[in-house]
């Protein structure tokens, strides 16, 4: 792995400057089934192609945000804030 | 080793990168041996007549100079205790101490060469399918391999002989290679006003141009004069332009995503990452397949023009030079005009091309040539002493064999374009009927080429392309718009060379179709010298139904070697092609991964990054005599003699411990409160000013992550503490939860800004009150509550805490106070008898009173319920992080729980040990130590549920033995916390 990655605060980087965080995932709301909320814990879509997924700048503004990434590929479409 | 007088030094060459000048000496395998400043270890000893530089990996035959260029495995040497240095790269220092390798006892005598009589014992896949019944064959086989098989060693008990360093570089436009398309391309970039490196990996500049000494005169306006009167010109064009920089002798190993080039320069690894890169590696002369063709003496003919005119040495007497192509015939008249008496060229083509002028040379000076033919085998024990040459053609089967007497043979098996960077970088590559070669197809995005890696020979070409590639590079940078007038009418006189016969008409498959005698014992014919993979150990691997080009590969390991196929690919496809009746296009070729050249463990691993922390008071406790410990990247005291005398000290009197290593942040803003509602378990927005609240942190599905102390400072003011190996995850773990959220809380990491001491026992509140004007009395400064004011003179915060169980009081003050505050307590507390304490002391204390060490007794599956601290999770929260997975939790309740327990005899248990029932183990100690109050080995341990019972026995392992012990729920020093209040 040695793309680099837009950091909408610091602009271009190693990728080695970030933290991978995950796939974003949308946090069910309080009281939703139990179902709903072991999906949420534990599965993950693990699609194979774009994905929307957080970021940390660890070594640099420390800010997260979103990458929508292609896990084929690794080539960065866009990089957001939250 | 005897000397060999075949081999000498010549009269200076024009061209010879050495100082005659200057002498210097190594030892080769405890011989002297002479060198000039610029000599290569390989080139000293070749003058010196040194002709076996390794011997083969798998059947011990002896090697010698091969490729001249740093690609073959066939001069690896040890130099100064690094192994499988190429000889033929590395130029010799004074003193320098060079030693074969993979033989013994000797190079020239190797009692392991007996191996090349016992090839039926190795066939091909033979760890596929021999050694293994019976059954205790195989380990046996497999220890006389390892010693047997195998390059060079490391001294592993040795000091390491070379520490690498690690370099980021950044640059717009990357040129690999420093040939005359590498050289044009840097040139045409820079002269845009772009930032260029250019990186070779030769120790000089000028590719093949250096020792070409062919006239290309009249070219227009770009070259003029030989081969390297062209490159001085080029190159001192390079070094004069302000915007070229040079990185010569280094590698370039890989090319990864977004072009990323990584680099082995010398004992430094540098990652350059550019805009745009321009490929111009160059092709690898390749070796020709005839029985014996790895005997010393037999080289390409690349090595000897090298040879001749970079080092001014004779590469031998009588040659025989072998090709496919029209390079070789160049390269027999530089020999010719070297001394070298040449016995013929021996071409497997028909004829040679039209207007070849070196041929007519050769002809009119008397040189034999035999096209049509080729090199059946050679013959020599050390080193060659004659060849067979036989006719290519079926149609005369009766024209003789002849055997020609030399002591060279000169190889010219065609070339193989140097594309595996293109390939790393995503590249594609259409293989080329008329040149014989894989040329490159579809580029990817920032990627050019340029010279003979795109397939061509010829040097007007590769300067255009070369200039070409350096000007579209540059315009990627530049961006759109930028020279277009200059690209186009380059191209337009590139188009019109291109109609020019530009390519060396070559034999498309190097290993001629000739019957050559079946190998047998000790006669082989070698297509990959790395692994020494012999031309029958492909026939029968194909006969096996290895047909696959990679399958092949994997299956005889050819390709696989230090080379990584640069001498041998070409020969394995083409030969898998002919034997499997397809063309060389179809049977395709195998795919280059990184790295290109084999790079030492050391040098990918740079220097150590681990940083060590220090806390302020850090000479103090060295002074004090502390043992240190790492824990996380800090160094803490760990005792300062007797941990189980501190333990009473602080229980009795009062001691003192540097908790500075405590991750500490400063939560800010108006929703501070709210922010920090959501990521704990407990309430703390409904906190009052100047309260303290321990808290637990967990993940969503919640299990524990982290614990600490949450004080309220002023409304929208909090400070929190976190473990000490904990504090940047945290710090991402509240950002996140904060993220997008737009709500108004600012994380910051304070750590370093604070250092910290615990100063608790009976004795604390008499020390501290000499110090402080804050009113520490019980009624005044209760448990879990925190004052600011100033302590030894200066500003403080204290927290009345009490992880060790005792009155006590943690102060943090600015770190540069941290030494004087720590000296000032020790001072007025000395009266009362006070005491440094230590990690150790510190774990016994706070194990005495039950309070769990998040990551010792806690781990990735454990949850506040079953860890016993129920009593922290709010339920009556409308959400917090973890809240649903501990709803789930405490429904289905809990199988194992985190209990105290106490030992029932003398006994002490280690830390994770199993707690046994029935000799099965049912649970696990997460801390155990013996306890100076008690007097009793205890401790923490998981047990299944239905045993958390006050006074349940269980079994506890010591040694092997099962010993018994009692639960307790209930903490084993101040049940109550009565002291802890006082």
């Amino acid at each position: 792995m040695a793309f680099l990655l837009n950091c909408p605060n610091c602009g271009e980087r190693n990728v080695h400057e970030f933290r991978f965080g995950g796939e974003a995932t949308s946090r069910p709301t309080p009281n939703s089934t139990p179902d709903d909320w072991i999906r949420y814990f534990y599965n993950r879509g693990n699609v194979a192609g774009v994905q929307r997924e957080w970021w940390n700048h660890r070594y640099g503004c420390r800010k997260w945000f979103f990458a929508l990434r292609d896990t084929v590929s690794n080539q960065i479409q866009e990089t957001l804030w939250p | 080793m005897a000397g060999d007088s075949h081999n000498q030094r010549l009269k200076p060459q024009p061209t010879e990168l050495i100082d005659r000048n200057k002498s210097l000496e190594f030892q080769f395998d405890g011989r002297r041996v002479n060198a000039h400043q610029g000599d290569t270890v390989a080139s000293a000893l070749h003058a010196a007549g040194v002709a076996i530089l390794s011997r083969g990996f798998k059947y011990h035959r002896p090697r010698g100079f091969l490729c001249g260029a740093g690609r073959c495995p066939n001069c690896l040497v040890n130099v100064d205790g690094v192994p499988n240095v190429r000889a033929c790269t590395q130029q010799v220092r004074q003193a320098m101490n060079v030693r074969h390798q993979n033989a013994w006892p000797s190079l020239n005598l190797d009692f392991l060469s007996v191996l090349d009589r016992l090839q039926w014992l190795m066939p091909v896949g033979f760890y596929y399918k021999a050694f293994h019944r019976p059954k205790f064959l195989w380990g046996l086989a497999q220890r006389v391999i390892r010693r047997v098989g195998g390059l060079g060693s490391v001294d592993i008990d040795a000091d390491p002989v070379t520490t690498y360093r690690h370099r980021y570089h950044h640059s717009d436009v990357a040129v690999v290679g420093g040939g005359p398309a590498g050289l044009a391309a840097a040139l045409g970039a820079a002269e845009q006003g772009v930032g260029v490196t250019l990186i070779d990996d030769q120790p000089e500049l000028g590719g093949h141009l250096l020792f070409n000494s062919k006239d290309f005169s009249g070219l227009p306006d770009l070259a003029d004069g030989s081969g390297p009167e062209v490159a001085s010109k080029l190159i001192q064009r390079v070094i004069e332009s302000a915007n070229i920089e040079v990185i010569s002798g280094a590698t370039v190993f890989a090319q990864y995503q977004d072009n990323l080039l990584t680099i082995l320069h010398g004992d430094e690894l540098v990652k350059v990452r550019a805009k745009s890169v321009v490929l111009a590696t160059g092709t690898y002369e390749v070796p020709l397949q005839f029985q014996n063709n790895d005997l010393p003496g037999i080289m390409l003919t690349t090595a000897a023009q090298r040879l001749i005119h970079l080092y001014g040495v004779k590469p031998g007497n009588t040659v025989v030079v072998a090709t496919v192509n029209d390079q070789a015939y160049q390269a027999a008249l530089d020999l010719l005009n070297a001394g070298v008496e040449v016995a013929a060229v021996v071409d497997v083509r028909p004829t040679y091309s039209h207007g070849l002028e070196a041929a007519t040379t050769l002809i009119s000076r008397g040189v034999p040539l035999l096209t049509g033919h080729a090199i059946t085998h050679a013959t020599g024990k050390k080193r060659v002493r004659a060849v067979v040459v036989a006719s290519v053609s079926p149609r005369s089967p009766d024209s003789p064999a002849r055997r020609i007497t030399c002591n060279l043979v000169c190889m010219a098996g065609g070339f193989q374009p140097a594309n595996a960077l293109l390939q790393h970088a995503g590249g594609s590559l259409d293989y080329d009927e008329k040149s014989g070669e894989g040329i490159p197809h579809d580029l990817p995005n920032g990627v050019y080429v340029a010279g003979e890696v795109t397939g061509v020979h010829d040097l007007a070409t590769a300067l255009l392309q070369g200039r070409l590639a350096g000007l579209e590079a540059a315009r990627l940078v530049s961006g759109p718009g930028s020279n277009q007038e200059e690209i186009g009418r380059v191209r337009q006189r590139l188009n019109g060379l291109e109609t020019e016969p530009g390519i060396i008409p070559s034999s498309p498959v190097s290993a001629p179709p000739v019957e050559a005698p079946t190998e047998s014992r000790g006669k082989k014919n070698f297509v990959c010298f790395c692994e020494d993979v012999t031309v029958k150990d492909i026939s029968q691997a194909i006969e096996e139904g290895f047909e696959d080009i990679q399958m092949l590969k994997r299956y005889s390991t050819a390709t696989m070697g230090p080379c990584q196929g640069k001498m041998c690919l070409k020969a394995l496809v083409g030969l898998c092609a002919q034997q499997t009746g397809r063309t060389i296009g179809d049977t395709g070729g195998t795919t280059a991964r990184p790295p290109v050249q084999p790079v030492p463990l050391a040098a990918l691993a740079g220097p150590s990054h681990m940083p060590v922390k220090r806390t302020p008071l850090d000479q103090n406790h060295r002074d004090l005599g502390a043992s240190m410990v790492d824990l996380g990247p800090w160094q803490r005291a760990h005792s300062y003699g007797s941990p189980q005398e501190e333990c009473l000290a602080v229980r009795q009197r009062v001691g003192i411990i540097d908790v500075t290593t405590l991750g500490k942040l400063e939560v800010t803003g108006r929703d501070a409160g709210a922010l920090l509602d959501k990521v704990y378990t407990h309430h703390f927005s409904n906190l009052r000013v100047g309260r303290i609240r321990y808290g637990l942190l967990c993940s969503d599905n919640g299990t524990i992550m982290d614990d600490g102390t949450v004080t309220k400072l002023a409304e929208d003011r909090y400070f929190v503490t976190t473990t000490t190996g904990n504090v940047d995850l945290i710090e991402e773990w509240f950002n996140w939860w904060q993220a997008g959220t737009g709500s108004c809380a600012h994380v910051t990491n304070v750590t370093s800004a604070y250092a910290a001491v615990n100063v608790a026992g009976p004795r604390a509140r008499d020390t501290l009150t000499k110090l402080t004007d804050v009113d520490l009395s019980a009624q005044s400064f209760r448990y879990m509550r925190s004052a600011q004011g100033a302590v030894a003179g200066v500003p403080a915060i204290l927290l009345r805490i009490g992880f060790v169980g005792e009155t006590g009081w943690e102060i943090h003050v600015p770190a540069e106070y941290g030494q004087h505050v720590w000296e000032t307590i020790m001072e007025a507390g000395r009266e009362f008898g006070i005491a440094p304490f230590g990690l150790e002391a510190q774990r016994i204390l706070r194990l005495e009173k039950m309070h769990v060490i998040v990551g010792q007794d806690t781990d990735a599956a454990s949850n506040p319920l079953d860890s016993g601290m129920d009593w922290v999770v709010r339920f009556d929260k409308e959400d917090f992080i973890g809240r649903e997975g501990l709803k789930l939790a405490s429904e289905q309740g809990p199988r194992n729980k985190l209990v105290g327990f106490i030992m029932q005899n003398w006994h002490v248990p280690e830390d994770g040990v199993p707690v046994v029932s029935g000799g099965k183990p049912i649970g696990k100690v997460t801390s155990a130590r013996f306890s100076p109050t008690m007097n009793k080995g205890f401790g923490l341990a998981w047990v299944p549920a239905e045993l958390a019972q006050d006074g349940t026995q269980i079994s506890v392992l010591v040694n092997g033995v099962p010993q018994p012990a009692q639960v307790a729920l209930q903490p084993f020093y101040d049940p109550e916390g009565e002291l802890l209040r006082q």
